[in-house]
């Protein structure tokens, strides 16, 4: 379409015909202020914030929604568009529960710093004081509808980014109401507790319950970071107050996720119960004592040393930085702990592309979530259609038009074939299906997730082997803040004379390790990682640890073992 | 011209803006220059005399029919009526309890609290003020004529608010000095 001429508060320019007197108004560096518009989302026009007047109509219009016209000629700073806005403010305002001064998000509230910004120093209105509920019924976060100005935010990101659609409204005008699945408590409903919604709420209804008074705006700094509860990679925000990460925000500048994180990312590590390892711990019989980073180095070489033949394992929650100096520094064996799946793969972008997805072998409800919202989403709003090959229960399921055992893949080939941009998206839990599948049908495109977030990085480094019991008797276990182990990896590390554990936490080693010695989170350490899609992500530490970074443990350990 | 006259009293309130007002700190000398304070919740005389008053401050919130007699006299008796903090401007904190029935917000303060002796009653005295079902703003019941919100306002505020007034203009709050917590 060809451009068209506006003028917006004496400015003229010429902007695409199509967008929106919003988009129009940011092209030609025009503020307006906006409250239910979200850049993820499409634009209802639900708060009226952003009401300008425009001449030959008859009424304010509200940006966000209006298309921009050739020749328009557009106010947004008129006294009219200014009273207006303070109107919709104090109607805000007197709706429900909207006393700042015992809110938790007084501080971090859009609704506040328009209030501010457009000098409200009283309302004029009743106020209504409707007896609301507040449902905490979530594990990680509370709806207080009391604080809600039913912008629907929440409702869109849930709908439009993770394809969920829990979100929806009940009654109209005032009475509305948000509500979850047939108006059930949101724990009991089908969220899937990815806090999409919690990032983007405007005011306190949705609020975090871990960083709940911990720091407004202006009293916290954010640092951007990639989450490794996964291969996919996803950019994070760590939001840092007096040295902790109070909570963690999805980066919404940053591939593969644009902003959308999972329940894993966002909260698991925030609410992870288990006791940190602050010091270098060394077992003394039943109990454990606590010791300098020399002396549990020597003893780490000592035991190493001692054994008939040691293997270092590694999680793939390892940088590359510190794979690099595994690789290079320690002797002996170096096994992943995880399966080693190197096949090529498609980023999560190229998932918004496809129009049929075929998922083998793996519950993308469970694991690689950000991946099952991508599915959500296309299956939702592209009419993109999903066949699951997966033997047994899986959570994509209700998405899914198809449903075959996994030896019966060979049976949708033809459906596959016949779509136009197919894709084929599975883990190393049923590789050889899928494999053969892509190569049935050429066209496909492959998402192949790995085990852990950078399974490909410690290939790389030269770590390039899965588990396997092959007699070691001293191990190095660098594993990050792993907190499960399969069976294999721990009846090895059992029978073993001597186990040294690299870990943030002190389960599940306690049992099995002699030495533990401390290792960041992926919130404390800086480095890179390479996600499933080969690209390599970095990490920001946005809080730095006492003692030794992993890099440096690794590098002493090798001297002591050279 | 002699000086403008300003007297001050407290609703349903915390004390916390009248503090606010302490901390102007040395400046409540050159305020006195100006200003003569009659009556206050700190001064000797408590509520402003008949004669009246050029500015009256009122913080609180208007929560029962004690208060909304001071709020009235001390509209009648000033000429310009400021209200300070958040609970004179909005209800504020206090508005908490309109969520809830009166009777229910009294048997949990008097009776079921965790630290509340046993047989404690609900005070049923007639000498004690009698609750309104809902907790308004100063301006619900008379007219005001300069809000300053704020939980509470800034020190600096209520002086910049105080020294507009002594120069004749209308205190406009802006960037810090507007607050609601």
């Amino acid at each position: 379409m060809p451009d068209v001429s506006v003028t917006i508060d004496g400015i003229s320019g010429s902007v695409p015909a199509g967008i929106t007197v919003l988009e129009a108004c940011r092209r030609l560096g025009i503020e307006v202020p906006t409250l239910c518009d979200h850049p993820a989302i499409e634009p209802i026009g639900a708060c009226r914030i952003c009401l300008v007047e425009i001449e030959k109509q008859r009424a304010l219009q509200p940006a966000c929604t209006f298309p921009v016209s050739d020749g328009m000629v557009v106010h947004t700073r008129s006294d009219k568009v200014v009273d207006a806005r303070r109107f919709v403010l104090q109607l805000l305002f007197s709706e429900r529960n909207h006393f700042c001064m015992f809110c938790q998000m007084s501080g971090s509230c859009t609704l506040q710093d328009l209030a501010y910004d457009y000098g409200l120093d009283h309302w004029e209105f009743d106020r209504a004081f409707p007896r609301l509920g507040v449902d905490a019924s979530r594990d990680y976060f509370v709806m207080d509808h009391n604080r809600c100005i039913l912008c629907r935010r929440c409702v869109r990101v849930c709908d439009e980014l993770v394809g969920n659609a829990t979100l929806g409204v009940k009654r109209r005008g005032a009475n509305t109401m948000i509500i979850a699945d047939m108006d059930v408590p949101f724990g009991e409903s089908s969220c899937v507790s990815c806090g999409t919604c919690l990032q983007v709420c405007p005011t306190g209804a949705l609020g975090d319950r871990a960083s709940a008074y911990m720091g407004a705006t202006d009293e916290i700094s954010r640092v951007k970071s990639t989450c490794t509860g996964c291969s996919v990679g996803c950019g994070v925000e760590l939001v840092v107050r007096e040295g902790r990460v109070i909570r963690v925000e999805g980066d919404w500048d940053a591939p593969p996720s644009d902003g959308l994180l999972c329940e894993i990312g966002r909260f698991q590590l925030q609410h992870d119960k288990r006791r940190r390892v602050r010091e270098p711990m060394v077992r003394d019989g039943e109990s454990w004592a606590t010791v300098d980073w020399e002396n549990a180095l020597s003893k780490v070489a000592e035991g190493i040393s001692a054994g008939d033949r040691a293997c270092t394992l590694v999680s793939g929650l390892t940088t590359n930085e510190a794979a690099k100096a595994i690789a290079e520094t320690l002797p002996g064996d170096k096994r992943q702990i995880g399966a080693v799946l190197l096949d090529e793969s498609d980023g999560l972008e190229a998932m918004d592309e496809a129009d049929m997805f075929v998922v083998v072998g793996t519950d993308l409800t469970v694991d690689h979530q950000v991946a099952g919202f991508a599915i959500k989403r296309g299956v939702r709003h592209r009419g993109a259609r999903l066949i699951l090959v997966d033997d047994g229960e899986n959570g994509l399921a209700p998405w899914a038009f198809k449903q075959v055992g996994l030896d019966e893949a060979a049976s949708v080939l033809d459906v596959v074939s016949g779509a136009e941009a197919p894709m084929i998206v599975y883990d190393a839990a049923a590789a050889s299906v899928a494999r053969s599948m892509a190569e049935a049908v050429q066209k496909a495109s492959c998402v192949c997730f790995t085990d852990s977030a950078n399974t490909k990085g410690l290939a790389a480094a030269g770590i390039a082997e899965g588990f396997q019991a092959n007699g070691a008797d001293a191990y190095l276990v660098v594993a990050g803040e792993l907190s499960a182990l399969s069976d294999e990896v721990m009846s090895a590390l059992e029978a073993a004379k001597f186990v040294a554990v690299q870990a943030s936490f002190v389960e599940p080693w306690s049992d099995v390790a002699d030495v533990i010695l401390p290792m960041p989170t992926m919130w404390e350490k800086s480095g890179t990682v390479t996600s499933a899609d080969g690209v390599d992500r970095e990490l920001q530490a946005a809080v730095e640890i006492e003692g030794l970074s992993e890099v440096a443990a690794i590098e002493q350990l090798g001297a002591l073992l050279a | 011209m002699g000086k403008v006259t300003l007297c001050s009293d407290w609703l349903d309130v915390c004390s916390g803006c009248h503090m606010s007002l302490l901390d102007i700190d040395e400046r409540i000398i050159e305020l006195t220059k100006h200003v003569q304070i009659l009556s206050s919740p700190i001064t000797d005389l408590k509520h402003p005399p008949e004669e009246g008053c050029d500015v009256g401050i009122l913080t609180g919130a208007v929560s029962n029919d004690h208060q909304e007699h001071v709020a009235r006299t001390m509209r009648e008796r000033c000429k310009v009526l400021i209200a300070v903090g958040d609970c004179a401007v909005t209800g504020g904190i206090c508005t908490m309890r309109n969520f809830f029935d009166v009777e229910d917000v009294l048997e949990r303060g008097y009776v079921e609290t965790e630290s509340t002796d046993e047989n404690q009653q609900v005070p049923r005295s007639p000498e004690i003020a009698k609750l309104f079902p809902q907790v308004k703003a100063v301006d619900q019941v008379v007219k005001v004529d300069l809000h300053i919100p704020g939980c509470p306002p800034p020190a600096d505020a209520l002086w910049y608010a105080i020294t507009e007034l002594l120069a004749g203009r209308t205190p406009v709050l802006t960037d810090d000095l507007l607050t609601y917590d």
